[in-house]
């Protein structure tokens, strides 16, 4: 009989701990999944997005975690093909059971999946991937993005545009969504600005990965343009620059623009081979912000990484600390309490400060462009001088962006 | 317009040099031992690493235009001997899974030893500048390409038909039992015809890596563009390759001046041409 009772007792003791909410036995950790381009021609992408995202969690775990929980982040990788990243995400969230989602490099997979974030209902932090539609015409409630976006960015280089004097300007760009919206956006802008502006028939939109460029750089310079807006990002840009060099192009006194230029990957790739008094734009650059919090992001990264980090790996970072900051405002991990504390929230980010507007869960953020110029104390070209724009006068209104909120 | 036309000539040429010698050890391998070889491209890749390696240890690219190739020789030549050797007598699948999996591998390992970065190959003093053509700039090292391909083109023709040794693998390439029956050590003879293949393919990313950044996954984009030149040219045909490759840059270089909106097709355009048209492609024999 007094058997019986301590067994009783026991099960009813088990029960009871089994059912508790975990939290109060030991806090489980807070899961979050990465989705990045982790192989293949712009696998570098993906390790800096991962270095900005292992920066920012070491930091957060090593203070205590978010509301007492530690930090924990799965990768995945979207190999930059939209149907690889929706199963990555499945994945993620079905399987994983992850809280919180961050990712995206490419457009094109963007686009795919953000239409998807409402089965999955999960927050999904958009950290690279610049489509405008994303927070535009294809915008739902849970997709959010921190970092600069191709209006923001192509919006700011047509101000440098219009300055230059150029009135004829052609493009080169990447064959899909990224390199044609930027054109067009780029003319509607310049448009605005300087209503003389010519767009030339002659444009080059050659594949993404394209390695020979010879006959795009004859073609364009056979056309003789005084502007050229290029667009073209990672080692395709390196390529392209590396041979345009070889044929002279950057001695033809053309206003060249590069919407991407300003890419530490680009630069610490192509070196002294990057042409001075070259107008580049980026969506971070380490030296723009003299804040103490970049300063000490640098220097963390630096230190860690041995190279002075990319708009990728700040973009990454920020967003982890973005999430830490709505879920500690909302006291929840709750998907719909941190939307609500998403919407409106404005920290203080290497980049700068960051508001995340309600309407479109668009950041709003500083934008730097600048001219490429060789410097003793950097092993690549930085920017002098730098232009940095104010993320209201860059960004079109909500209402122009198209997004219904749903 | 005509200078425009023969710069543009000019460039598609060059493009079909740096393909033609990719091909041509694509080519060679399947003409002789009956492998497509998945991984080629890779060794292309490979070839391009093992300069930008050549160097940073040596800062001579002459060297690293020399050791490059004769090292991704030996790992084909050792990937042969380990690998598919053992597998010749398997269906033809297994071959391409084989092939396939090093394509995989040998991208992750640059990955891993390299790093996911972008990496560039200075060219020599002696090639990096312009030269005046028809009053426009053009590169000297496009220039030393052009040269540079048919000459080693000429040095294989040579090989392949004048010589015993090339006359043995011709011999094998048509019928390898026969060969074999007349002394030749057939698997001897494939194993230097795989190094020789990926000889090849690491000359052409040695040749390339002054022009182009080196990245993971640089071969993916060649390797299909040299299946397309040697099925144009002909399955194992070494003159086809030649011609193959250079139409194919050509109507490259053409297709992005006159046509840019629709270049990206005519690579396809024209393999579906050939296969219609002529299976067997230009210079390939009767199947």
């Amino acid at each position: 009989m007094r058997r019986g009772g301590v067994f009783v007792v026991l099960l009813v003791l088990a029960l009871f701990l089994l059912g508790m909410p975990q939290g109060a036995v030991a806090k489980k950790p807070l899961k979050i999944g990465a989705v990045y381009i982790l192989s293949g021609a712009f696998a570098t992408y993906g390790q800096f997005a991962r270095n900005g995202i292992n920066l920012a969690v070491d930091e957060i775990n090593a203070k205590g975690g978010i509301l007492g929980r530690k930090v924990e982040v799965t990768f995945e990788d979207s190999k930059a093909k939209p149907a690889v990243a929706i199963r990555a995400f499945r994945k993620l969230v079905y399987e994983e059971k992850v809280d919180f989602l961050v990712g995206l490099d490419s457009s094109g997979v963007a686009l795919g999946v953000v239409p998807t974030l409402p089965e999955l209902k999960r927050i999904l932090i958009i950290t690279h991937a610049a489509t405008p539609d994303v927070t535009g015409k294809k915008c739902n409630k849970y997709a959010f993005r921190i970092s600069v976006n191709l209006n923001q960015n192509v919006g700011a280089g047509a101000r440098i545009a219009a300055k230059t004097g150029a009135k004829r300007w052609t493009t080169i760009g990447p064959d899909y969504a990224f390199g044609h919206q930027s054109w067009e956006y780029f003319q509607k802008y310049l448009k605005k600005l300087v209503p003389d502006a010519v767009f030339m028939e002659k444009v080059a939109f050659p594949k993404l990965a394209t390695e020979d460029y010879s006959t795009y750089i004859t073609s364009i310079m056979d056309a003789n343009p005084e502007g050229v807006f290029i667009s073209l990002w990672g080692g395709d840009l390196v390529n392209f620059v590396r041979q345009a060099n070889a044929y002279g192009f950057f001695k033809k006194g053309y206003k060249v623009l590069m919407s991407l230029g300003a890419a530490t990957e680009v630069l610490y790739a192509l070196k002294d081979k990057m042409p001075e008094g070259v107008w580049v734009g980026t969506r971070y650059w380490f030296l723009a912000n003299p804040s103490p919090t970049n300063k000490r992001f640098v220097e963390a990264y630096k230190k860690r990484y041995n190279a002075y980090p990319s708009y990728n790996a700040q973009n990454a970072y920020t967003a982890i600390y973005a999430l830490k900051a709505a879920i500690e405002k909302a006291k929840s991990t709750k998907t719909e309490a941190v939307i609500k504390a998403l919407e409106g929230l404005r920290i203080e980010a290497p980049v700068g400060k960051i508001y995340i507007r309600p309407q479109d869960h668009q950041a709003i953020l500083n934008v730097t462009w600048g001219k490429t110029a060789a410097d003793p104390n950097y092993p690549i070209r930085i920017l002098k001088p730098m232009v940095t724009f104010s993320g209201e006068e860059v960004t079109p209104s909500p209402e122009e962006t198209g997004c219904k909120m749903k | 317009m005509m200078e425009t036309l023969i710069i543009t000539a000019l460039n598609g040429l060059s493009l079909g040099t740096l393909l033609f010698l990719i091909s041509m050890g694509l080519t060679t391998i399947f003409g002789v031992m009956g492998v497509l070889n998945f991984a080629h491209g890779s060794l292309y890749m490979l070839g391009a690493y093992m300069c930008l390696q050549a160097m940073r240890l040596f800062h001579n690219f002459w060297l690293g235009l020399l050791v490059a190739p004769l090292a991704v020789g030996l790992l084909g030549m050792a990937i042969e001997v380990q690998f598919l050797r053992k597998i010749y007598d398997r269906h033809l699948t297994l071959q391409l899974l084989l092939t396939f999996a090093f394509l995989l591998i040998l991208d992750d390992a640059v990955r891993i030893l390299w790093g996911a970065g972008y990496h560039t190959v200075d060219p020599p003093r002696l090639l990096a500048g312009t030269l005046k053509v028809l009053g426009r700039p053009y590169p000297v090292y496009s220039l030393f390409i052009l040269v540079l391909g048919p000459a080693v083109g000429l040095a294989l023709w040579a090989f392949f038909y004048r010589t015993k040794v090339g006359m043995i693998v011709r011999a094998a390439a048509m019928d390898r039992e026969m060969a074999s029956s007349l002394g030749v050590n057939v698997p001897k003879l494939f194993t230097y015809v795989f190094f020789f293949g990926s000889w090849l393919a690491g000359l052409g990313g040695a040749l390339a890596a002054p022009l182009r950044a080196i990245g993971p996954a640089m071969g993916e984009k060649i390797i299909i563009e040299s299946f397309i030149v040697v099925v144009i040219g002909g399955l194992g045909s070494f003159p086809g390759a030649f011609i193959g490759a250079m139409i194919f840059g050509l109507f490259d270089a053409f297709g992005i001046h006159f046509v840019p909106r629709i270049h990206m097709a005519i690579p396809f355009i024209l393999l579906a041409a050939v296969l219609l048209w002529r299976p067997r492609g230009l210079f390939g024999e009767e199947i």
